[in-house]
Parts: structure tokens; C-alpha cells; sequence
């Protein structure tokens, strides 16, 4: 099990979300994140879509999503061919100013940005790859993370390729 | 097309005839007052009003499959919708063209628990190719006309259109009949050359080739191609139940259905191939059965199936064709006709007539030993009733009876719930189907426990001249589930007897059909005479055995080389 990402060019009409995401639960997959936003295109938006699964199974929903009315394009994209980001919005527990520099320093090294900072707590944002932003949560962890949002990835394949 | 000032309802009825649709089954409601009221005011279409909308969709589903062309239903909001949905999941399971329109509350009350309210669009999503609810009266014909093309292109199936009552009264100026279509629905119809040949070389230099036929052959109207194919090729052609038609079940290459109620020869043929060309079907359970070592072990495994996702789905394949089963026929028929490199197949040439022999003997002999009263009264009917009579069913053993005793020499002469398996389905189906081919004798192959479901549309047929026959196997059982418990729990009987099963001769007279009930196979012909001859809708109630099981089959977990009760078949 591995986690793919498919990118679809979709209608911008209601009811594209349902009828795409009720595939997936057809199939008994669940879904890891999800984006949706317009795109280059008028009328139509772009979703990027995380799921865990095997490449056949993968490889049966790509095709059956792209048999959707409303589904103008499917890509599986790899991870290597890939660009894909993922920005993430955290609260960290800062108990005083030693362990807010901490904070900041570790912060800076990460190049996440100090978007808000009170007494005991700042506010973090960073914009990366999902496995980076995955160990930066991690050791924001050890000062105590009081909230965490992540946006889910997008992605946008490289040279010609993608969708 | 010039613009047009138009209500709702009147661009529905226009969109309607311009897709050439000359019949629709339908309950009006509330919310389509403004859609009936421009129904009644025209004559091109004709509404057929049922008793039941589960009827309507069905009613349209058998139309479609007889007629080729495609099926309308239409019912109100809420609880009119609900009671579509089994019809429509029934359809779309067997890929059949069908147009169902629903009334809907006023766009302002939608999602607000409004009178007769119900989330149609989203209850109808899974039962669907594709579902659309309108918002604005301009949008319609655009709409309609793609709900046609897409529930008639590709991989044939189900198009709701959720019509909400102000969208339908409210008047607009708009271009009918407009030819635009959606990005994103592109059917793949052309199969590719390369696939195409590599096929033909395949089957020509094969020892032991077999077709395998599907529902797909029947929807792409592909039948004679590939008779000349087999012809050519001297191939075999085993059946899927959706593929019964696909070639004519006497003809010395057919070894008839294959699978887990199939014929013993069916199976052993798909064993046996070494090459085997699988047209338009989906390779369901009930066909590969269970152990899939045994299901063409040593075979070239060839699909040729419209829809890419039915590619490498259940079955792993060797060539793999997306496109239209008659087109790639055509190539592959092009192709061996221009080579000539046929090799010798004497041999298994005449392993298939053999094993056609077989099955075609045990079909023929109605007083076979070990035969029952429902295999007698089926192959008697087989004896009876001509090659362009049309067969419904309903579900259970009388289906698989149907299936495996009744031999159908035509295509969309045997109608019957492949995929859902929908008890009730049978008679509102011949309904339809005998609206789609007037001339032609419809008879439902029925169970007491099915024809109970959707009986009541027997009004229907009464009202509206529609003389079909329902031939009810009267066991007083749900008798396929019986059976299953009879082989495989024990023999206890859990809710599977119907106890008082109605008088379903007099039940019919109160609704003004011809009836009558049949002990003895023999007392077929004479009554189902008497009954054609009255012209009107009838039932005639045959009496068979409680105990009457369906055999030989494919026990659960088992392969197609693992049936049982083949004591009555044929060894060779
Ligand atoms: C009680 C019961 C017992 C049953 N027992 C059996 C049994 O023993 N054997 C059996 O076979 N079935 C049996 N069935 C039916 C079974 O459930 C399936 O409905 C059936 O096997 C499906 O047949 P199919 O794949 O040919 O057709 P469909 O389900 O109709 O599928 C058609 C396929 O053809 C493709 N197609 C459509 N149009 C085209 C085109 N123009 N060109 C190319 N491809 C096209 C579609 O994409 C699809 O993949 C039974 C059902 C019941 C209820
Ligand atoms: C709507 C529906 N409910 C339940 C079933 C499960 N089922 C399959 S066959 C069967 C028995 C059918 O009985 P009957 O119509 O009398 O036919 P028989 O098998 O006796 O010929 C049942 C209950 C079904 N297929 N469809």
C-alpha cells in the first residue's frame, strides 16, 4: 500500500464532489486528503486527490473515474515526476521565551514562516512536501502542538507531463 | 433553430419527440402537473400510466432491450423517485439505455424537508450512468438531449433528469434541439488496429478457439458478425445469461450458457479452449464462478469489452480491446478473410458438435428421466412458442429454468435481470416489451414468489390492451433460495414457503385477464392457444413441485469444473 496522488480536471458543477468521492466509497478506499480549486481552465477545477492502495486498485478507480460525465481528465502522478506541496498551519506551545526562540530558530531552519506570535503560543505556517512537513510536526510535537491544520497536497506534474 | 418562448414542460415534451421517442411510463404528481398537462395536449408520445413506478422504470427497461432503442419512465418527487430506484438500479446493473424523468419541489424548497421532498439526485447517483437536476428552464434542452446521447453511447445504461416543478412552469426563450455535448464524456468506440489483428492472428492459428458472448454483443447489435466468426473460425460460442440470443441456441457451434447454472458443455468448453475471444462481457461471479484456475487455464485470454474499466477487472487478460464489440468484429472478420491462414481445427470442430449434441438432446426430451414438472413446462414451452416470441423472467429458479431450458434463437427475445437479480422484474418487463414489439407473443417466465411483487400492474395491461402471458412455475416457495437450503442449510426451510399463496386464477380474472391453471405439461399448448387467442393479458398458473430444483449448478466456492447434479446430463 502506497499513497497515490490523482489529479482530475473536473466540471465546476455541483455535485461533481459527491459523485467523485462516492467512487471511492464504492470501492471501500478512503480517501488521505483532498483538494479541490479553479484552475487555468473556465468552468473547470482542478481536485488532487490522496489514497492509499495498491496499484491495481488505484489503477480501477483512475479508470472508473475517468468513465465519470463530469471528469474531463485522470492522472495518476508519481512521485518522482512530481511537484507536490502541502501547507500545513500550527500552534506551538511556547511555556516561555526560551523555548519560543527554540521555536523560532527551529522554525527558521525549516523555512516556515512565524505567522502570528502571542505570550504562550506562536503560529507557524510552512509550505512544503508532505514527508517534510510530516517530520516538522513531529518535532513541533515535543513542544506541544495545540492545533495543526494541514491543506491536504496538490500537485502539478513536471515538464509536459500531468494534469 | 430559432429561438423559442416556451414553458418547461413544453421544451421537455419537444426534446422528447426530437429524440424520436414514441412511448413513456409514467404516475404523474404534484410537482408534474405543468409536465402531464402538455402530455395531454399532444399525441406523438404515447404515456402509458402504471400502477407502480418500480413498473414504469422496468416497463421502460424491457422496451429498451427489446426495441434497441431507448426506454422512458418518468415519476413525481419523493416517494415517486424512491420507488423508481429499484427499477433504475436494474437497468443500469444490465447496461440498458433508459431516460427517467422526475418531478421535483420548487428550487427555493429544495433541502428544506419540503411535501414529497427526497434527495432524488443524490439517492439516484449510484444508480446511474449519469444524473442531472435542473435549476434553470434555459438549461433544459441542452439536457435532455445529452441525457439521450449519453444513456444510448458507449456502455449503454441510466440518465436521470431531476425536474423541478417551477423549472418545468416557468417560460423561457431558448434554441431547441441544440447538438452540444460534454467535454468529458467521450465513449470509446474505435478499437485499436493493432489489438484487432493481433486477435485475428490469435484465433486463426488456435487449436481450440471459443466465443464467448455477452450482453455487449446484443447491445451493439453485433450478431451476425459474430456468427460469421465463429462460422469462419469453426469456434464455439459459449453465452453469458445477458449474452442468450447473441447466436441462435440450436446452432451446432452454440454450447449455450455458461457458469454457475449453466450448461455442463458451456463450462467445460471455457475449460478446454485454448483461445478465448470474450465479446461484451463483464465476467461476473456468476459466470467465472469461484475457482478461477479452472477457468480457461490454458487459453490466450482475449476481451473486447467499450468499457476500459471492465479491462483486467475480474479477469487478468492477454489482449485487452476497448471499443465497440461490432467494430472490432468487423476488423477481425477483414483481416482473417484477407489472410486465409486458418489452421486446422477439425478436431475440436467436432468435440464442440458433441458436446452441442448433448445439451440439445436433454432439451429436446421433455419426458427425460429424472426430469421435473418446471424443466418439462419450460421445454415445452421451447416446443411451443416461436423463434421471434419474446421470454421475460422474473428471479429464481424459473429464471434459471428460462435460461437453461428455453432456447432462444433471436437477440432481445430473452429478457431477464442479469446483474441485480430483481424479483418483480419479469412482468412489468413484457409490459414494456410488448409495447416495443406489438406483434410479437410476450411471455413472462414467472415464480409465485416474484410475480407477487409487481403484480398489481396487471390493471395496467387490462386498461391499456396489453395482452402478454405470465406463465407462473407454481411452487408455493421462494424456491431458489429453497433450494440453497435444501442443498447447502440442511434442508431447514427458514421463511422460504409462502404458506397461502393466492389463487392466482382468480386473482387475474378480478382484474379482466384471460386465466387458467395447468397440472400436466401436456395441457400446455391448449391453454396457452386459449390465451393468445382471447387477445387479452393472462395468466396461466402451472403447478409444478416444491421439491423442483435447478440443476445441475455450481455449488458456492466452486469452479466451472466443479458442478453438481449433472446425473440427468448427457456423458461424453
Ligand atoms: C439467479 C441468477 C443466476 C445467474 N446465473 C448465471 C449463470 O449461470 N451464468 C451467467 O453468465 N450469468 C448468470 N447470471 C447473470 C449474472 O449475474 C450477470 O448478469 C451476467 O453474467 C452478466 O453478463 P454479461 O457480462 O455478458 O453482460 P452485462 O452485465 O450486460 O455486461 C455487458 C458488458 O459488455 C460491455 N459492453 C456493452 N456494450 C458494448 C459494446 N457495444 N461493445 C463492447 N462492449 C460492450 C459492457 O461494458 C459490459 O462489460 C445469473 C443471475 C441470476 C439472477
Ligand atoms: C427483490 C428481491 N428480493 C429477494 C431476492 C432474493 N431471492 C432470489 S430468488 C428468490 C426466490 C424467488 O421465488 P419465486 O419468484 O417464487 O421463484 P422460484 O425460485 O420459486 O422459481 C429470492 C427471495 C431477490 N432476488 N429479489
Amino acid at each position: 500500500m502506497q499513497t497515490h496522488i490523482v489529479s482530475l480536471l473536473v466540471e465546476d458543477r455541483p455535485g461533481v464532489l459527491t459523485r467523485m468521492s462516492g467512487m471511492f466509497t464504492m470501492r471501500g478506499i478512503n480517501i488521505t486528503s483532498l483538494t479541490v480549486s479553479p484552475c487555468e481552465k473556465k468552468g473547470l477545477s482542478r481536485m488532487t486527490v490522496a489514497i492509499k492502495g495498491t496499484e491495481s486498485e488505484v489503477e480501477k478507480v483512475r479508470k472508473q473515474l475517468s468513465n465519470l460525465i463530469e471528469v474531463v481528465k485522470v492522472v495518476d502522478l508519481r512521485a518522482a515526476e512530481a511537484i507536490i506541496c502541502d501547507l500545513c498551519l500550527l500552534k506551538v506551545h511556547t511555556k516561555d521565551s526560551e523555548v519560543r526562540l527554540e521555536v523560532m530558530q527551529l522554525a527558521q531552519s525549516y523555512g516556515a514562516k512565524i505567522m502570528d506570535a502571542a505570550l504562550d503560543s506562536v503560529i507557524l505556517e510552512l509550505t512544503e512536501e508532505p514527508m517534510k512537513i510530516d517530520r516538522f510536526v513531529d518535532l513541533m510535537q515535543h513542544f506541544g502542538v495545540k492545533q495543526l491544520f494541514r491543506t491536504g497536497v496538490t500537485a502539478i506534474g513536471r515538464g509536459a507531463g500531468g494534469g | 433553430m430559432s429561438r423559442e418562448k416556451l414553458s418547461g414542460a413544453e421544451i421537455v415534451i419537444e426534446e422528447l419527440k426530437d429524440e424520436g421517442v414514441e412511448v413513456a411510463f409514467g404516475i404523474p404528481g404534484g410537482v408534474l402537473l405543468d409536465l402531464y398537462d402538455v402530455i395531454y395536449k399532444q399525441d406523438a408520445i404515447r404515456h402509458i400510466l402504471m400502477r407502480h413506478e418500480q413498473c414504469a422504470a422496468h416497463a421502460a427497461d424491457g422496451y429498451a432491450r427489446v426495441s434497441g432503442r431507448t426506454g422512458v419512465c418518468i415519476a413525481t418527487s419523493g416517494p415517486g423517485a424512491t420507488n423508481l430506484v429499484t427499477g433504475l438500479a436494474n437497468a443500469s446493473m444490465d447496461s440498458v439505455p433508459v431516460v427517467a424523468l422526475t418531478g421535483q419541489v420548487v428550487t427555493s424548497a429544495i433541502g428544506t424537508n419540503a411535501f414529497q421532498e427526497a434527495s432524488t439526485f443524490t439517492i439516484t447517483m449510484p444508480v446511474t450512468k449519469h444524473n442531472f437536476l435542473v435549476k434553470r428552464t434555459e438549461d433544459l434542452p441542452k439536457v435532455i438531449h445529452n441525457a439521450f446521447h449519453i444513456a444510448s453511447t458507449g456502455r449503454k445504461g441510466v440518465v436521470l433528469v431531476d425536474l423541478p416543478k417551477d423549472v418545468l412552469a416557468d417560460v423561457a426563450k431558448v434554441n431547441l434541439h441544440p447538438k452540444e455535448t460534454f467535454a468529458g464524456y467521450k465513449p470509446n468506440i474505435k478499437p485499436n488496429k493493432v489489438q484487432t489483428k493481433k486477435t485475428a492472428e490469435t484465433l486463426a492459428t488456435a487449436e481450440r478457439p471459443l466465443i464467448l458472448a455477452g450482453g455487449g454483443v446484443i447491445s451493439s447489435n453485433a450478431t451476425e458478425e459474430l456468427r460469421s466468426l465463429a462460422e469462419l473460425l469453426g469456434a464455439g460460442v459459449v453465452t453469458t445469461l445477458m449474452g442468450k440470443g447473441a447466436i441462435p441456441e440450436d446452432h451446432p457451434l452454440c454450447l449455450g450458457m455458461a457458469g454457475m447454472h449453466g450448461h455442463v458443455y458451456a463450462n467445460r468448453a471455457i475449460n478446454e479452449c485454448d483461445a478465448l475471444l470474450a465479446l461484451g462481457t463483464r465476467f461476473s461471479d456468476r459466470l467465472t464462478a469461484w475457482q478461477l484456475d479452472q477457468f480457461a487455464p490454458d487459453a490466450t485470454m482475449i476481451h473486447v469489452d467499450i468499457d476500459t474499466a471492465e479491462i483486467n477487472k475480474n479477469i487478468q487478460v492477454d489482449i485487452p480491446i476497448v471499443g465497440d464489440v461490432k467494430l472490432a468484429l468487423d476488423d477481425i472478420l477483414k483481416w482473417l478473410e484477407k489472410h486465409k491462414k486458418l489452421g486446422g481445427k477439425s478436431v475440436w470442430m467436432q468435440r464442440i458438435k458433441e458436446m452441442h449434441s448433448a445439451c440439445d438432446e436433454c432439451i429436446k426430451d421433455v419426458k427425460r428421466a429424472g426430469t421435473s414438472l418446471s424443466d418439462m413446462f419450460v421445454k415445452e414451452l421451447n416446443r411451443i412458442l416461436d423463434d421471434d416470441a419474446v421470454i421475460t423472467t422474473e428471479v429464481g429458479q424459473c429464471q434459471m429454468f428460462a435460461a437453461h431450458y428455453y432456447m432462444t434463437k433471436r437477440p432481445r427475445r430473452f429478457i431477464t435481470s442479469g446483474g441485480l437479480g430483481t424479483m418483480g422484474f419479469g412482468f412489468p418487463a413484457a409490459i414494456g416489451a410488448q409495447v416495443g414489439a406489438p406483434d410479437n407473443k410476450v411471455v413472462d417466465i414467472a415464480g409465485d414468489g416474484s410475480f407477487l411483487m409487481t403484480c398489481q400492474d396487471l390493471a395496467t395491461c387490462v386498461e391499456n390492451d396489453i395482452p402478454v402471458v405470465v406463465c407462473i412455475l407454481d411452487n408455493r416457495y421462494l424456491g431458489m433460495v429453497r433450494q440453497w437450503q435444501e442443498l447447502f442449510f440442511d434442508k431447514k426451510y427458514s421463511h422460504t414457503g409462502l404458506g397461502l399463496t393466492p389463487d392466482f386464477v382468480k386473482l387475474a380474472e378480478a382484474f379482466g385477464c384471460y386465466a387458467e391453471r395447468v397440472e400436466k405439461p401436456e395441457g400446455l399448448k391448449d391453454v396457452l392457444g386459449n390465451a393468445f387467442k382471447s387477445g387479452k393479458p393472462a395468466v396461466i398458473d402451472l403447478i409444478v413441485g416444491k421439491d423442483d430444483k435447478i440443476l445441475p449448478m455450481i455449488p458456492p466456492g466452486g469452479g466451472i469444473m466443479g458442478m453438481i447434479g449433472t446425473e440427468r446430463c448427457k456423458h461424453i
